[in-house]
């Protein structure tokens, strides 16, 4: 590795666990690690804050990790625009600190820290990671507004811009959400912020009648309400809805929402702590972890098959998308909770457990994988960040 | 400039009357004529055939046709793009997309439909009505543009401050790639594995493939509407009243500006009488009771920044006209000036008062005015350059203009296109916006899903020959330095 020590100089690089570490400090740094890696035919692994390692199958080969520790901080906030612009390796909480911090101004960055307080939001738009606000927000595809990265061959290139709404060039932003740094390193994220409301109401539920509460998320999607959350914890059938609004247009939904479905209502102050909780399900416990989705009308038959192979599912109750934590990892419990979301025509992603991504690993639709291919020989030809 | 069609082109014109019916393959030269531009009605080019496929199956098969003899091929839909998005390529075909128009699956309890991409976007919107639901993007030429033009524009309107974009709202669709294979990206249920190729696709102006079928999400209709209109006495104070109802946190469904040209224009065409320098439009939706007490604060803000009348509309057809005021403005400026220029860009909201003073300075100078129709909420300017094409040398000075006005856009930290997007129109600007670099990086994308540039050539990315040659624009990529790779 005495290449990359070169580059970067000698307190840019470390090791960990006999693995060399390198630290760029900017783009230009990232684009001539990249652009060496290729010439050199190594391997490198992107590290942010290190919380969802798991979330893509182990690479083949890893010669360095690329750390993006170095990478932090606000690049540029515009309360005025509410707009925000900061480095890839900038953990979630202290982007949201800043902007929540900001004098004068009521707002705030709807992307949420799964993983917990060392995520970073490169590491965030990886593994395309959301919580129960992409009920009303979105996932990082619908907050980010543009950003600056570094193809695999070390090409230094932006996308998007810093404004709410441009439609130049092609929108590379959404290639690099979810490819797990599989085409280039994000350096630098332009996001779009949004108001504070005047209140924010909670409303908790429990219903152990996996249709009853169906009908009750599916009543809601057409009522008169617009929540910023409708979240299922399952199988103890905790159902959390909050109401983001002025005052009393959030006691007129939270009493609307009341009336739509016989279910029990436990003490609001629950509310907090389960949200915690949901985004905290796939680090907890020691069993294998799967991110699932299905379409609205399946809420009801998924819960069911969860139950059926003893896992718990958090999420998103009417889009529907979430975690499900097995007991353990026994190969053919995830077979079987595997089995039964594709059989509902649903998505499942491997997040942690033996054999997990194996398990998960989708037969693609025909020719996707084909496309990928071409993306990653585009964007990484020498196959640096596979 | 009219150029013969070619031997390949008539080969596949010829083929391409087994596929899909000898009614639907035009060669004829005055018949051609009707596809030669789109909206953008100042670039010009006659193709070499068009072909009017009546299925998924039928587009895949002209594809392989095109892909096989390296002929270039269009999709078009309605043709109502403002970019030169869908003007032909003079040896090449157009795949007119027209055929397909039907609604495949209107899933109620799902809150989606699956649409062929010939279907109009209000037709969408007017397919769920009976159902309580939306389709929630509306840009102004909604009554007559398609959903397949509206996927790779990434198509915004009025009400995507509040609503998102095409992009948003796009669950997954059917295309035909370059070579002619069918692949469906993005599908039914939520975070489908892998690269989210469907979010490439959109806004990618139709130069990576050609959709089919597109499987869009509804929302349901809102409770309430409320809508008004404030006159106040400067672009200025109207855009201070602007973000002070954001800062409020308030996120009004749409906010809209009109400057006196605009209105003025507005008027020959629509009976309002608003008598004021800058017209603001703000229409709020939702629950009712939350829409009443935001829409209390909003008029008491106007107010309060100097707007010297608000008017509310008390009855829908009252917000009918104000909204029909609002998207007349674009075709009524034709009123007070014999042409004029639609320009698309956008900055950051609150360096809108120096844009506009900007924008005055460059209109003063070379001696042509400009009308501002605007989306407020979210800084993207619509600048109207009205010339009158028959003094030698106006159209020239309004091209200028109205270039110069998206630089400028650039420079204030915008961009060069909000939602007409780049096509020819703005195919040399890019470099503008964009380094050497990033122009190379969306070079390499586009090569990932249409190797053999077939696919809506010429549009989107600027090349030498299109441009001259642009400084930063030809920068050497590493593979070419290492001699790996050379470029086409």
């Amino acid at each position: 590795m005495a290449g990359l020590a070169e580059i970067l100089g000698a307190d840019r690089l470390s090791e960990e666990h006999d693995t060399p570490v390198v630290t760029p400090r900017d783009q230009a740094e990232v684009a001539e690690l990249l652009t060496a890696a290729t010439r050199d035919g190594l391997a490198l692994t992107i590290r942010g804050g290190g919380t969802k390692r798991n979330w893509r199958a182990a690479p083949a080969r890893c010669d360095a990790i690329l750390s993006t520790a170095a990478l932090a901080g606000i690049v540029d906030h515009q309360p005025g625009d509410m707009t925000l612009v900061v480095r890839g390796g900038t953990p979630l909480v202290d982007a949201q600190a800043a902007v929540t911090g900001a004098a004068g101004h009521r707002q705030r960055l709807m992307l949420e820290p799964v993983g917990g307080p060392a995520a970073t939001l490169g590491g965030i738009l990886s593994t395309r990671a959301a919580g129960p606000l992409r009920h009303r927000y979105g996932t990082p595809r619908d907050i980010v507004i543009g950003a600056r990265y570094v193809t695999g061959d070390g090409l230094a290139a932006k996308t998007g811009g810093t404004v709410v709404k441009n439609v130049a060039g092609y929108d590379v932003a959404k290639l690099l959400i979810g490819a797990h740094g599989s085409l280039g390193v994000i350096t630098e994220i332009a996001v779009k912020l949004h108001p504070v409301p005047d209140v924010e109401r909670m409303l908790v539920l429990r219903s152990t009648d996996s249709a009853a509460v169906a009908r009750f998320v599916l009543a809601l999607s057409t009522a008169p309400v617009t929540p910023t959350l409708v979240e299922v914890h399952w199988p103890d059938g905790v159902v959390a809805v909050r109401i983001a609004s002025t005052a009393a247009g959030a006691d007129a939904q939270i009493a609307l929402l009341r009336g739509l479905a016989p279910l029990d209502e436990v003490d609001a102050a629950a509310g907090e702590a389960l949200l915690a909780n949901q985004l905290a399900l796939p680090f907890a416990g020691t069993g294998s972890v799967f991110g699932v989705g299905v379409r609205p009308t399946d809420l009801a038959p998924l819960l069911d098959a969860v139950a059926l192979v003893g896992g718990t599912f958090a999420g998103r109750a009417a889009l529907v998308a979430g975690d499900v934590l097995l007991p353990d990892e026994d190969p053919d419990r995830s077979s079987r909770l595997i089995a039964a979301v594709r059989g509902l025509g649903g998505t499942v992603q491997a997040r942690r457990g033996a054999d997990a991504h194996r398990l998960a690993a989708a037969a693609h639709a025909p020719g996707i994988a084909e496309l990928e291919a071409a993306m990653r020989e585009q964007l990484d030809p020498a196959g640096v960040l596979a | 400039m009219a150029v013969a069609a070619t031997t390949p082109v008539l080969e596949i014109a010829a083929l391409a009357r087994d596929i899909v019916g000898p009614d639907w393959v035009i060669t004829d030269g005055a018949q051609l004529r009707v596809y030669e531009c789109d909206g953008l009605k100042n670039q010009r080019e006659i193709p070499g055939a068009v072909i009017l496929p009546g299925s998924t199956d039928q587009v895949a098969a002209v594809v392989r046709l095109c892909h096989e003899r390296g002929v270039p091929f269009v999709a078009r839909g309605a043709g109502s793009g403002l970019s030169g998005g869908a003007m032909p390529t003079a040896a090449g075909v157009v795949i007119g997309l027209s055929r397909l128009r039907q609604v495949l699956d209107l899933d109620v309890p799902n809150q989606r439909v699956r649409v062929q991409p010939g279907v109009t976007n209000l037709h969408v919107s007017e397919v769920a009505a009976p159902h309580g639901l939306y389709y929630a993007p509306d840009p102004s030429s909604q009554q007559v543009c398609t959903i397949g033009g509206n996927i790779a524009e990434n198509a915004g309107g009025a009400h995507c401050l509040k609503y998102g974009f095409t992009t948003n709202h796009v669950l997954a669709a059917t295309v035909v790639l370059s070579d002619g294979r069918v692949v469906e990206f993005g599908g039914e249920a939520p975070d489908a594995p892998g690269l989210d190729l469907l979010g490439v696709l959109i806004g990618s102006e139709g130069t990576i493939a050609v959709v089919t079928e597109a499987l869009l999400n509804l929302l349901p209709r809102p409770q309430h509407v409320e809508t008004l209109v404030a006159m106040f006495p400067s672009s200025e104070t109207a855009g201070a009243a602007v973000s002070a109802i954001i800062a409020e946190g308030i996120v009004p469904a749409a906010v809209e500006m009109m400057d006196r040209l605009a209105i003025d224009a507005a008027k020959t065409q629509t009976p309002i009488t608003w008598d004021t320098e800058a017209a603001l439009i703000v229409e709020l939706d939702g629950p009712l009771i939350e829409v009443q007490s935001q829409f209390e604060a909003v008029t008491a803000i106007c107010e309060r920044c100097g707007a010297d009348a608000v008017r509310v509309a008390a009855t829908p057809e009252e917000r009918m006209e104000i909204w029909r005021a609002r998207k007349s403005a674009f075709a009524a400026v034709g009123a007070l000036a014999p042409a004029y220029l639609v320009q698309d860009g956008v900055i950051p909201r609150t360096r809108l008062p120096e844009v506009l003073n900007a924008i005055r300075d460059l209109a003063d100078a070379n001696g042509v005015r400009v009308a501002n129709v605007f989306h407020a909420g979210d800084g993207n300017l619509h600048p109207l350059v009205l010339y009158d094409n028959k003094v030698e040398g106006e159209q020239d000075r309004a091209e200028r203009v109205a270039i110069r006005i998206v630089e400028l856009c650039v420079e204030f930290g915008g961009s060069i296109t909000g939602e007409h997007g780049v096509g020819v129109e703005k195919v040399c600007s890019m470099p503008k916006m964009f380094s050497g670099d990033d122009l190379t990086a969306f070079a390499r994308v586009r090569a990932a899903f249409d190797p053999d540039g077939l696919c809506n050539p010429d549009k989107l990315l600027p090349t030498p020959r299109l441009c001259g040659e642009v400084p930063g624009f030809h920068h050497t990529h590493a593979v070419e330095a290492a001699g790996l790779g050379e470029r086409m």
